[in-house]
């Protein structure tokens, strides 16, 4: 190498020492966030046996696939999977609907208590369940609600947060172009439907990344109100599993993983709309 | 026209109907019920403030309260250097800006029950994470086997999780900020540490207010990670005010005093998220 190729590349680095300290610091970073996933991963592809042998055995060999079937054995896992995903996709389903419905309901007409109506929605988001968890539960139980389906789903299916981030994106929608539909004579509906839903496609799949992730990951709610094995979710499920085969790591890390593919798929299929779910949570659209 | 505003309000209505029900119901139903005793079984009986009397003598409250207090600022501060931190480095041309964006975002991903039962394993005495430690020559520590740590383990991943979810929101928020005024600053010949200082923490001044409140407001509800890693133990050394509420009234069947805890709760959390609905509320008006 000759000397001014080098202090080429010396003053290149000079020049680039910023995006270098922040690209490996990222690095540093990456390992403590990933570090989790992988030991899940490897560890749910280890015997018990070499479960904890030293040094540390980055890559079983050989896997142990055993781990997986065991699980699915001991519990019913399949049934619980499928539960979980009856719930979430319905609850997303509902907050798709309702919220779209009532945000266009708040920015595209007017009627008295338009204003009023707002706000209450807007305040429910001071009422956590973690609240409310108490009462809810009576009121379910006076429903009959208690382990089924509805119980899971039907208090969830609209949502303060998602009514408020549709309204937002919904002001910029131009009210001009519903009133010449409504001219040519289209039914609310059909200008619902045909018009103002493709206009909030960014926001929908923005709001169904966030609700799903939330349904998803709904643990105290289940634990409340259900108590039949046919009926129990994935993190209820999984937990259930953790108090009574505590140490059968392989399988407990073998269910984790389980309980995380389908967050890591939706993630990455569709990553700009999870990035775009959660930054929306904090600023205006 | 008419036709039209029926429209509008009958597509709100479901929304309306559902939140009444299961949201501010339930609300002016706890209220009542931390007045009264009630077991599920005999009709609640009227008792006035007698429950709140109680919970402020009772140490396992107190606890609880303190326990809550911790977790929340020590989970809430830290995570605002590190998701600025991050914020601030990704808002940058980086090689592999995306990988690395998704790498550090992947804990959001993660559901909590999941993240618990893992970070359990990782945890133990002789577990992933105590084997890095003795590469550093640090001792073993035994993590969630001790009061005097439990609570901090479970503060760390509380950490490790809110961190990316607040450097997003962090990231849109810088993302606003007009490159105009970097430009400036940097013909005037500003160093990094004054751009910060002088441009980027002034302007970003909103969206901090709203990671605190919202940070906050997550916190102080946490529930499935200590129930699952540690069921309040050792030495309810991690039992959370939520998971408090859980054993009350689904474990010794006490309503009452649970709903006094529940509105006692509520008190807390309100401060803040009334914060939170003003920022929403107060964007409205300078829109």
């Amino acid at each position: 190498m000759t000397t001014r190729a080098r202090k080429g590349r010396l003053g290149w680095l000079r020049r680039r020492r910023g995006a270098c300290l922040a690209f490996a610091t990222l690095v540093g970073v990456s390992v403590i966030t990933l570090l989790p996933f992988y030991w899940m991963f490897s560890s749910s592809l280890r015997t018990m046996d070499t479960m904890f042998s030293l040094p540390i055995q980055w890559i079983p060999n050989p896997p142990n696939w055993g781990s997986y079937l065991r699980a699915w054995h001991a519990q019913d896992f399949g049934r619980y999977f499928v539960n979980s995903a009856v719930v979430s996709v319905s609850i997303t389903i509902g907050n798709l609907l309702l919220c779209s419905l009532a945000g266009y309901s708040l920015t595209k007409f007017s009627y008295r208590w338009r204003g009023t109506a707002f706000i209450l929605i807007l305040s429910t988001m001071m009422l956590p369940l973690e609240v409310t968890m108490v009462p809810l539960f009576l009121i379910i139980k006076r429903l009959d609600w208690l382990n089924s389906y509805q119980g899971l789903v039907v208090p969830f299916l609209v949502d303060g947060f998602g009514v408020f981030l549709m309204r937002q994106y919904m002001l910029s929608i131009p009210t001009d172009l519903l009133n010449a539909a409504r001219i040519d004579g289209a039914s609310e509906f059909r200008i619902f439907w045909m018009i103002v839903v493709p206009l909030s496609k960014p926001a929908l799949v923005a709001l169904a990344v966030f609700t799903f992730r939330e349904a998803w990951d709904m643990y105290i709610w289940p634990l409340i109100i259900i108590t039949r094995d046919s009926l129990r979710t994935l993190p209820l499920g999984i937990s259930l599993f953790m108090s009574s085969y505590g140490t059968a790591w392989d399988q407990l890390m073998a269910v984790a993983v389980l309980g995380t593919l389908p967050m890591i798929l939706l993630f990455f299929f569709l990553q700009r709309a999870f990035i775009q779910g959660i930054a929306s949570t904090g600023i205006k659209e | 026209m008419a036709r039209q505003a029926a429209f509008g309000r009958l597509i709100i209505l479901p929304t309306l109907a559902i939140l009444f029900i299961f949201r501010f119901l339930p609300m002016l139903q706890a209220i009542y019920l931390s007045f009264t005793r009630y077991d599920l079984v005999h009709a609640p009986r009227f008792i006035g403030v007698a429950n709140f009397i109680d919970l402020m003598r009772d140490p396992l409250f107190l606890n609880a309260v303190r326990v809550s207090f911790t977790y929340v600022t020590c989970s809430v501060i830290p995570v605002l250097p590190l998701s600025l931190g991050l914020a601030i480095l990704f808002n940058r041309s980086l090689v592999l800006k995306n990988m690395l964006r998704s790498a550090v975002f992947m804990p959001v991903v993660m559901p909590a029950v999941v993240m618990a039962v893992v970070w359990t394993f990782m945890y133990e005495q002789d577990g992933v994470i105590n084997t890095i430690l003795g590469w550093l020559n640090i001792d073993p520590v035994p993590w969630l086997r001790s009061s005097a740590t439990a609570l901090w383990a479970v503060i760390l991943i509380g950490i490790w999780r809110a961190t990316p979810y607040y450097m997003v929101i962090f990231l849109a928020g810088l993302q606003a900020i007009p490159g105009d005024y970097y430009a400036a600053a940097r013909i005037d010949g500003a160093n990094a540490w004054q751009v910060f200082r002088h441009i980027t923490l002034p302007l970003i001044r909103p969206t901090t207010l709203l990671v605190i409140v919202m940070n906050v407001i997550v916190a102080i509800k946490v529930f499935a990670v200590p129930t699952i890693m540690t069921q309040g133990g050792p030495a309810d050394s991690t039992r959370v005010l939520p998971l408090f509420i859980y054993q009350t009234a689904f474990e010794f069947f006490d309503m009452g005093h649970a709903a006094a805890m529940s509105v006692f709760l509520f008190a807390a959390v309100m401060a803040f998220s009334f914060i939170q609905v003003r920022i929403f509320t107060q964007r409205e008006d300078s829109q």
